[in-house]
């Protein structure tokens, strides 16, 4: 996607992008995200969680995904983490279709997408080094890689010196800086944040974005779903709003609360 | 693959299941061990069948002096009547061949097997005479399990006293065998299905301890072998604790009571020996490890599916 279009603030960017089918730069454009007509409807229940969304995200971007409770971020984000498969349409992740993705491949399909919750969870019987080591351990990095990578990711969140620490003599910004170190140290190339703020006070928010802008600025995608107005007001990044299954806005630089 | 983490899991899930896993042990245990008694049972079975069917044969005594049957009627049976008992013989597509113990081979043969204990029965004994024994016909069957056709045909003609068929002596032996096989792998079909449930509710006890980790495993995308390793060990290691004391007992039993008691005292049928005792042990051996892995496998993608 070209900087240029990305800048016109305009409405409907989906359809923009759609106007220019043929890239300069293909590798540039390539999307890690890709939602097409996707339709994804619960058992049981009447009305679609998501109702033939399209829309792309490319590698590198910062984008906000906005929308009252109900209104599909949760379905949106569990679709790219193919915790749940859509109901129609395909959703391409890392060039992969996730629903033809077989499901020993699953497990790889994660090691590139990292996540942090509203909620943390952490290990609470294990130590700051622990839980972010834990991470690589579990898909079976070497000792020797671990030893060297989780101090390097701790030092790159601020949690330098308190890696011997456990969770709970940390504050709640802090335990945050650790999710964000444990979805960040195997270098992810995409990084899912569901409600990161939502339990933070605002100063700690403004911390915890500053770090998710950094880890932006590395070149991992960033899909962050949030309540918080002012933080999508003053980052001024991309910001896509659901409502009611639908996509009703796609915007650069966007504000919260745009429409209303 | 590195392991730390799943031993480390496998000693803490042991340590925080440990009445779950002993209780899982010990159904274990009980069930392979009734299991295995079922198997050994059978093979006693056959081996009694091979042993006494190779003997099985249809004894025709015929009437004497003394005979008091109504096919007896006219005393000693002539030579007319063991001349048609012959042919019926001869004619038995059930008959493989047949030869006519005299009253002297029969009192021979009752002199062997009977020594008097004392002077009373000494002397009992001494009165009886080689013409108090009866002739018979010792048939040779074809099948074995095949001898009601020249039982009826020959019971019925004259001058024949009584058909004995061997048959009929150890059917109660069979039965009782055969009850107690039944019995045993039926109670082990019940304690299997304790052992299948308990399995079942220690994995959901130790994927519901464990669900935060396997969350966070899930969501950076380890392997599903991966986090099923430590609950497929800590079965494992229920299940061989099971199975080794389930063999145990089994091979305790062949030992003490089969080596020790049976063989030495009593030689009426080929006994079970060690190849069908080896033999139990590796089936229950089996059945112990499908009877944990299948349940855990199965419950462990029920639970964490990925």
């Amino acid at each position: 996607m070209s900087v240029g279009c990305r800048c016109a603030r305009t409405w409907g960017y989906v359809h923009v992008s759609g106007m220019l089918p043929v890239s300069p730069n293909p590798a540039a454009t390539t999307p890690v995200i890709r939602f097409e007509n996707v339709t994804k409807s619960y058992a049981g229940q009447s009305r679609a969680a998501l109702d033939d969304v399209t829309v792309e995200v490319e590698k590198g971007e910062f984008v906000f995904l906005v929308g009252a409770s109900g209104s599909g971020k949760s379905t949106f984000l569990r679709l790219v983490l193919r915790e749940a498969r859509p109901t129609h349409g395909k959703v391409y992740v890392a060039g992969k279709e996730i629903n033809r993705l077989a499901t020993w491949k699953v497990p790889g399909l994660r090691r590139q997408i990292g996540t942090v919750f509203q909620d943390f969870r952490l290990l609470p019987n294990k130590t700051v080094t622990e839980n972010v080591a834990f991470a690589l351990q579990v898909i079976g990095k070497p000792r020797s890689h671990i030893n060297k990578v989780v101090p390097e990711t701790l030092e790159l969140v601020g949690l330098e010196g308190k890696g011997g620490r456990m969770p709970d003599e940390l504050s709640g910004g802090e335990q945050q800086r650790v999710a964000i170190a444990r979805a960040f140290v195997n270098r992810p190339m995409i990084l899912i944040a569901d409600e990161p703020t939502g339990n933070l006070d605002p100063n700690t928010s403004v911390g915890i974005m500053k770090l998710l802008d950094r880890i932006n600025r590395t070149g991992t995608t960033v899909m962050m779903a949030t309540h918080d107005a002012g933080i999508v007001d003053q980052m001024r990044k991309r910001v896509i709003e659901l409502s009611s299954g639908h996509i009703v806005r796609d915007q650069s630089r966007g504000v919260y609360g745009y429409q209303h | 693959m590195q392991l730390t983490y799943v031993f480390s899991e496998l000693g803490n899930g042991l340590r925080r299941n440990v009445s779950m896993t002993i209780a899982v042990i010990v159904t274990i245990f009980v069930s392979l061990t009734l299991v295995g008694m079922g198997l050994l049972l059978n093979a006693q079975a056959t081996k009694a069948e091979q042993y006494w069917g190779s003997k099985l044969q249809i004894t025709v005594f015929l009437c004497n002096e003394n005979s008091t049957t109504a096919n007896c009627v006219n005393g000693e049976a002539t030579d007319d009547q063991k001349a048609t008992i012959e042919k019926t013989l001869d004619s038995n597509n059930e008959v493989a061949s047949w030869r006519l113990q005299s009253k002297q081979e029969a009192y021979d043969k009752w002199r062997e097997a009977y020594v008097a204990d004392d002077d009373t029965e000494s002397r009992v004994y001494e009165s009886i005479r080689p013409s108090d024994m009866q002739e018979s016909y010792w048939v040779q069957l074809k099948d074995p399990e095949k001898f009601l056709g020249i039982k009826s045909a020959v019971q019925g003609l004259p001058g024949v006293n009584t058909v004995r068929d061997l048959r009929e002596v150890l059917k109660p032996i069979y039965f009782w065998m055969n009850v107690m096989k039944w019995g045993a792998i039926g109670i082990a079909a019940f304690l299997v299905v304790a052992a299948i449930l308990q399995v079942g509710n220690t994995i959901r006890l130790a994927a519901f301890a464990r669900r935060r980790e396997i969350g966070i495993m899930r969501l950076v995308g380890a392997s599903s072998l991966y986090i099923q390793l430590p609950f497929l060990m800590e079965s494992l290691v229920a299940a061989l604790i099971g199975v080794g004391l389930a063999s145990g007992a089994l091979l305790v039993f062949m030992g003490v009571v089969i080596y020790g008691t049976l063989r030495p005292t009593s030689n009426i049928v080929a006994w079970v020996d060690w190849g069908d005792g080896l033999w139990a042990v590796g089936l229950i051996a089996l059945l112990g490890l499908a009877l944990t892995l299948i349940p855990t496998l199965v419950m462990t993608r029920k639970y964490l599916k990925v």
